[in-house]
């Protein structure tokens, strides 16, 4: 009976083997071949990234990106999150609408917003004018402050959703029983509502760190090219350098280390879990 | 009861997809349909609303535009290599004309069948495809903050420019042919960049933003975010078009630039639409259309007039044009990589 229950994903499973594992194990070959015609076996475009120290620099930029985008996205996120999940069900629904709303416009549109508002004629540079902060325009666009700042508005959703899901099934009657054993709400928060969400707060991060690191529309069009990261480097190498081999090669290095950091997550959460059942 | 519904109803749709999926088959066999490639932006434009319906016209075929960048068609054809090739007509610029040549993407273009080729300029009849257009390249800048037009390329290096200057990365075309026109001013060779890229580390305090592509260029002059840049004639235009204030000067070392040309591509599915095409796209009235503003397509056809931005600003006359300095892209080809990388190493933060 286990088979004919599985059986029920295996539509989704043959989907996946064909267009997701095939071109996978595809683009581990390229990576492996010197060129498109010949495909003779190498490390070359490997050993040629690690002895880098440029294309080094580059990956440790994009997952330090990640980390400050993610964290940036954490600290705005939460209690956007904590709000809404103990809101009255009409104010839920209104915070859940505008939490939502900007997953239903397409990256690209979101991001040409940001390049309008931070620009040197932007609205937050005419603010800052306007009141006198500041002689000149502030540099906001292609700064890396910039593509955090866009990357973790633009990736909020996928922070606020999980950890919202979390604490809305937290049982109130724990956040009741801490303050009648005297704890204040900043205690409470920290010391029962916060531990109880951490494997919202995981997802959390793992969904808006796979987006952030990977997110080629805002990176390239908020950074410009003087901020060189992983998704705009493989691009650069495929199309622009016609180096499919080595585009391909550091396609699997950072997915590689995409999934390490991930994997990381995941142990934090499961390490995270036990502590909370101990 | 239900699950024979559901069963019935699945039979159903599954019949409906097979009828619908067999469609375009019946669709084909009454109007045919050529896959065609074309730039993104104004490009694309410019063959809808004249091309198309000169197309149409001469051979009752429909056309669907396959819209990508010319190295990016370059990449699509090398991934359909063997098998039927995802457009029948390529759009390249001068450096992608070689690779494809080079890697057997695109056939030898048949003169014979296409009557207007004998009227383009002597240069534009290239045995791989015709060229349609010619690229030109100046500095553009912002008329409302640079009253007087620049006079030559050394004026992006005025320290009165901090931070107003914008580039664009290398693999677009118009930031290799700009480092190449530096570093020939500089004294370099297309074999050695050196004196290229020295300039540019020296042009890096006026710089306040690289595009990492060609639309987020063209944002750049859209938020006036910059003031002073290398820019193409043809995106001038358009941008003007749009009440952008932008201006194009060309250096006192004169124009330069590189054509523009269209290709069939080999094992087309449709060949004998793909010439007519393309032999639509030199016809004198085609091109003496496209030549009006806003989209100032350069002509080749030496039956169309030059007219309009192009002699005010380019060239009055096509002896004139066809002194546009252009550069060797057999020696930049395949320096490509390493020029996109010294480029990424000398601009990274």
């Amino acid at each position: 009976m286990e088979w004919r229950r599985l059986s029920l994903a295996l539509p989704l499973a043959a989907l996946f083997v064909v267009f997701f594992i095939a071109p996978l194990f595809v683009l581990l070959g390229v990576s492996l071949s010197t060129d498109m015609d010949t495909h003779t076996f190498t490390f070359a475009h490997y050993v040629k990234f690690f002895t880098d120290r440029f294309n080094y620099s580059i990956l440790t930029d994009t997952l330090l990106l990640g980390l400050k985008a993610t964290a940036v996205c954490f600290v705005f996120g939460y209690p956007v999150a904590w709000i809404a999940a103990r809101a009255r069900p009409g104010l839920q629904s209104i915070l859940l609408l505008a939490v939502i709303l900007p997953i239903m416009t397409s990256v690209v549109v979101r991001t040409f917003a940001w390049i309008v508002i931070l620009g040197r004629q932007g609205l937050l540079n005419q603010i800052v004018l306007g009141l006198g902060l500041s002689e000149e325009p502030l540099r906001l666009l292609f700064t890396e402050w910039g593509v955090v700042i866009v990357l973790a508005q633009v990736q909020m959703p996928l922070m606020v959703l999980p950890i919202l899901s979390i604490l809305a099934k937290i049982d109130p009657n724990l956040a009741d029983a801490s303050r009648a054993l005297g704890a204040g709400e900043w205690r409470t928060l920290w010391r029962v509502t916060l531990p109880l969400s951490v494997p919202g707060v995981i997802a959390g991060w793992i969904l808006t760190y796979a987006a952030c690191v990977t997110a080629f529309v805002t990176q390239s069009l908020i950074g410009g090219a003087r901020l060189v990261y992983m998704p705009l480097h493989i691009y650069q190498q495929a199309v622009g350098a016609n180096n499919w081999p080595f585009a391909a090669a550091i396609s699997i290095i950072f997915m590689i280390a995409v999934l390490c950091v991930v994997a990381g997550l995941n142990l934090l959460a499961a390490k995270s879990q036990r502590h909370a059942q101990a | 009861m239900l699950t024979s519904f559901d069963r019935r109803m699945f039979l159903k749709a599954a019949g409906a997809f097979g009828a619908s999926a067999m469609m375009p088959g019946f669709a084909l066999a009454q109007t045919r349909t050529l896959v065609a490639a074309t730039f993104p932006g104004t490009w694309s434009e410019a063959h809808r609303e004249f091309l198309a319906p000169a197309f149409t016209k001469r051979t009752g075929a429909r056309v669907t535009q396959s819209i990508l960048l010319g190295t990016d068609q370059v990449s699509r054809l090398v991934a359909a290599k063997g098998g039927k090739p995802p457009f029948d007509v390529a759009l390249f610029d001068a450096p992608q004309v070689l690779d494809a040549a080079k890697q057997g993407l695109i056939a030898e273009y048949p003169t014979a069948q296409s009557p207007n080729f004998a009227d383009l300029l002597p240069g534009a009849q290239d045995k791989w495809g015709p060229q349609i257009s010619m690229q030109i390249i100046g500095i553009g800048y912002n008329p409302k903050k640079i009253k007087t037009p620049p006079k030559s390329w050394e004026a992006l290096w005025d320290p009165q420019y901090k931070g107003r200057v914008g580039l664009t990365a290398l693999n677009s075309q118009l930031g290799i042919a700009f480092l190449a026109e530096i570093n020939r001013l500089r004294g370099g060779t297309e074999d050695n960049f050196e004196p290229g890229f020295k300039a540019l580390r020296e042009l890096l305090p006026n710089v306040g933003a690289i595009g990492a592509n060609l639309g987020a260029y063209a944002t750049l002059w859209q938020q006036e975010q910059i003031d002073i840049a290398p820019y193409n004639f043809n995106f001038v235009q358009t941008l003007k078009s749009k009440d952008v204030p932008v201006e194009l000067a060309i250096p006192d070392s004169g124009p330069v630039g590189w054509s523009t040309s269209m290709h069939l591509v080999a094992n087309a599915e449709a060949p004998d639409l793909a010439v007519s095409y393309i032999d639509a796209h030199l016809d004198p009235g085609v091109q003496a259309a496209m030549l009006k503003p806003p989209y100032d397509v350069i002509p080749t056809n030496s039956k169309v007039p030059l007219e309009g931005a192009i002699t005010l600003s380019v060239a009055k006359t096509y002896a004139e044009l066809s002194k546009v300095r252009t550069f060797d892209w057999e020696k930049i080809n395949p320096q490509r990589t390493a020029l996109i990388e010294h480029f990424n190493r000398d601009v990274k933060i």
